[in-house]
């Protein structure tokens, strides 16, 4: 993408941000003929699990045009394994690629602003290897595809994010549930932060409203929470078994604030709990009341 | 002929350690899969004053009375066919294309009393060898200074080129950019403290030869002068026949100073056995083989030279030692050493400062030291977090560092090592000065019960208005001192919480706690 043809498309993205609220529930009533909100799938088989849930959500050639580039956006954080549940399961990932591919996907780019090292990240969450098992394209962060987007938010206004989220035809969000000491929970939504350039950590000083900024402007295709496994306690970077749960579910929707609210709700939490589903269903970017979702619950 | 197969030979040794050297980088998993200190298993310089420091061997020493064996029946073969660095001396020589004249006819001694020194200040404790050995000299050099210039330089061009987005070009340069990143390049920039110096010194290495070829080889090297040393009854001699007309052809190719005049005078401890007078020979009177026999130019070392070089190796060690940094709990407070350095003492005695460990550091973190831990300490490594902090699952330095001065520790055990202590500066912290949320050290902490806690408190900003948040406390019962904290601690400049080097497990001195766990 050219410089121009980028802000092209953030003028055009920030004003397809002020539609008028009628416009996007008409959206979401089209949506709702084709599938539920919500899918929360369980099972054994986590791969099954994905495609069952996907199928639920009316196929994945719902999502993905022949031809897309597809981006899927793990949480690869830290250096840890998959059973440590600090990053998303690879094989959540694996199966999305494989059903990304399926569905007509020319070519499926993941990656992560990791914190830890990207090398030990990418290849100690099993990722790398899953990635490459579904012949996905495992990239790492180019310090030089970081372009100023305007957020216009409460607290942001501009930040660095990664240009190729803009650039592909389709974007995926795969984070997995986990807590965080200052968002309550780290879900979708904070998931972003692994676009985020510059320093980012000065985030945390408006956390709630930041990550409300992020949604502004990233719009997911489809949100893939991966609860397989949750960390309960001293996350997000974990490292201790008895702070992991095994819930074997997968949860998919198209409305990321819809996502992380049920996402709370595997904690024994409410939406209304986390500080940036509220101000996110406030300021129009999704659904929280959980009452007004259509919630499919199916197990593979 | 055989000069033609010595720089085959030299060729191919060259690439071996290059490789090694690029592959001593980390790919995602906790082994290297490659030797990466192959060279240095095998340098008898750095195991001996190793052994003298330390009085122990680690099991790879034994690599090295290899290279002793057959130098004391092949002579120095291993200066002539196989060290990177008289490669690497040969080829900036080559840029001069006229042959310099020899600047003094004793000056190939100086390497002797070099070596004597080096000797003599190990075996009263001070390992320097390394500053001067010259595997430990190239790859520090090579790790520290030449290949991030070259990184710094590929990544600029290719940088400028991909901004100048120009058609077909840059989408090719691009293509090759990819390709170098997976090959040659590191997999990002490297940045050293002091790699400017260290880089001049080695160019300066280089330059000597176009003051005399081989320079370093001839006059300083102290592996070439112990080398010397064990070849003087090799059995691979030089032999001249009859036809030789004292034309002088040999004198001038001699890639050292074996072959002063004379043809009867042949100094066997100071032939590189790199063939070149045997080539050039125009009555081919020159031949190299295997025969017995006394060397015929003798070194000459001078008892009086001997002794003042080894007075002045030994005199070093009290020097060097007469600084308060030596004193118990008296060292840097940031000299945070890797996992698995021995204490201070026993470190300072194995450290060959080849440079691998920082070259492997996942993070960058780990930097050459200037003073911080003493003259003696020069150029051995120290972990900088607000460069790079240690990775928590990584044990690479350990696993590459030749001597066994950071010791390679299984996984789990490094887990518990403690490097040192943070501590919070809460004139900075901004949940404690500035009444601003802000978690991210404890966020970052990676022990799987987090040694950063957070306390709710509430506090009040300028205008009383009452602000809950959590203010971090560091549990010193955990805290590893890995410098996660330090590194991402978004106060800018000096951080909010840092580590020093008090708490750390190698030294009983260095316990804060009563009962240190």
């Amino acid at each position: 993408m050219k410089r121009r043809d980028f802000l092209k498309w953030t003028a055009v993205s920030s004003a397809g941000l002020a539609l008028p609220g009628g416009l996007g529930a008409l959206g979401r009533m089209t949506e709702a003929a084709q599938g539920p909100d919500l899918v929360v799938a369980k099972g054994a088989s986590t791969p099954q699990v994905v495609r069952a849930a996907l199928n639920a959500m009316g196929g994945m050639k719902r999502f993905i045009a022949k031809g897309d580039v597809v981006v899927l956006k793990p949480n690869i954080g830290w250096d840890r394994t998959p059973q440590y549940a600090a990053t998303t399961n690879p094989d959540v990932v694996g199966a999305l690629a494989k059903l990304c591919f399926e569905a007509g996907a020319k070519k499926v780019r993941i990656f992560d602003n990791t914190v830890s090292d990207a090398r030990r990240c990418y290849k100690q969450s099993g990722i790398a290897d899953a990635a490459a098992a579904a012949g996905a394209e495992m990239v790492y962060m180019d310090s030089r595809k970081y372009r100023d987007v305007k957020l216009n938010g409460t607290v942001l206004k501009s930040w660095p994010l990664y240009s190729e989220i803009f650039e592909a035809d389709k974007v995926i969000n795969v984070p997995i549930a986990k807590t965080h000491s200052l968002s309550v929970l780290t879900l979708a939504m904070k998931n972003w932060m692994g676009v985020m350039g510059g320093v980012r950590f000065r985030v945390h000083q408006r956390i709630d409203e930041s990550l409300v900024d992020l949604c502004r402007v990233i719009k997911p295709t489809l949100t893939v929470l991966d609860a397989v496994r949750i960390l309960t306690a001293n996350g997000p970077t974990g490292g201790d078994l008895d702070d992991v749960k095994r819930l074997d579910t997968v949860v998919v929707g198209t409305d990321q604030v819809a996502v992380d609210s049920f996402g709370a709700t595997l904690f024994g939490m409410k939406g209304s709990d986390l500080g940036s589903v509220k101000l996110a269903a406030k300021a129009g970017l999704g659904v929280m009341d959980l009452t007004k979702l259509q919630i499919k619950r199916i197990s593979a | 002929m055989l000069t033609r197969t010595r720089r085959i030979s030299q060729g191919l040794f060259l690439a071996l350690f290059l490789f090694l050297f690029i592959q001593t980088e980390a790919k995602g998993t906790d082994e290297l899969g490659w030797p990466v200190k192959l060279f240095l298993d095998f340098d008898p310089l750095i195991s001996l004053t190793t052994f003298l420091a330390s009085h122990t061997v680690e099991g790879l020493f034994w690599l090295s009375l290899v290279l002793v064996g057959l130098t004391v029946f092949l002579g120095r073969f291993f200066c002539g066919w196989v060290c990177p660095l008289g490669t690497l001396n040969n080829l900036a020589g080559s840029l001069r294309k006229k042959r310099p004249r020899p600047p003094g006819p004793g000056w190939f001694r100086f390497k002797y009393y070099i070596l004597v020194a080096v000797l003599a200040s190990s075996l009263f404790g001070v390992q320097m060898a390394g500053v001067l050995d010259p595997l430990s000299l190239t790859i520090r050099s090579f790790s520290l200074a030449i290949y991030p210039a070259l990184s710094y330089a590929a990544t600029s061009l290719f940088d400028g080129i991909y901004r100048l987005n120009l058609p077909l070009i840059t989408p090719a340069s691009e293509a090759v950019y990819d390709l170098l990143k997976k090959t040659l390049l590191p997999f990002q920039q490297p940045w050293f403290a002091q790699g400017t110096f260290i880089g001049l010194l080695f160019l300066t290495v280089l330059g000597l030869n176009l003051v005399q070829r081989r320079f370093w080889c001839r006059f300083l090297c102290p592996l070439g002068a112990l080398l010397g040393l064990l070849s003087r009854h090799a059995i691979l001699r030089r032999s001249v026949s009859e036809e030789c007309d004292s034309c002088g052809a040999c004198v001038a190719t001699c890639q050292a100073d074996a072959v002063p005049a004379g043809k009867e005078k042949w100094r066997a401890s100071e032939c590189l056995v790199c063939n070149n007078c045997d080539d050039v020979c125009p009555k081919n009177a020159v031949s190299f083989g295997l025969m017995k026999g006394r060397p015929t130019g003798g070194l000459d070392l001078g008892r009086r030279n001997v002794v003042a070089s080894f007075l002045s190796g030994a005199f070093a060690v009290p020097l060097l030692r007469i600084s308060p940094l030596t004193r118990p709990r008296m060292s840097d407070a940031k000299l945070i050493r890797p996992p698995g350095a021995l204490e201070e003492k026993g470190f300072l005695q194995r450290c060959v400062r080849c440079g691998e460990c920082m070259k492997v550091c996942i993070t960058g973190g780990l930097q050459p030291t200037l003073l911080e831990a003493g003259l003696e300490g020069l150029w051995t490594p120290v972990l900088v977090p607000r460069i790079g902090y240690c990775e928590y699952r990584c044990t690479l330095c350990g696993q590459v560092c030749p001597t066994g001065a950071i010791r390679k520790l299984p996984l789990e055990e490094k887990q518990l090592v403690r490097l040192g202590h943070a501590a919070i500066d809460k004139g900075r912290c901004l949940p404690f000065a500035h009444a601003t949320p802000c978690i991210v050290c404890e966020e970052t902490c990676p022990t799987p019960k987090k040694a950063i806690w957070l306390e709710e408190v509430t506090v009040k900003d300028r205008e009383g208005k009452p602000i809950r948040l959590q203010q971090p406390h560091v549990d010193l019962t955990m805290c590893i001192g890995c410098g996660a904290c330090e590194k991402h601690c978004p106060v800018v400049g000096q951080p909010a919480i840092y580590v020093t080097s008090a708490g750390e497990s190698r030294s009983e001195e260095h316990q804060i706690l009563l009962q240190a766990t």
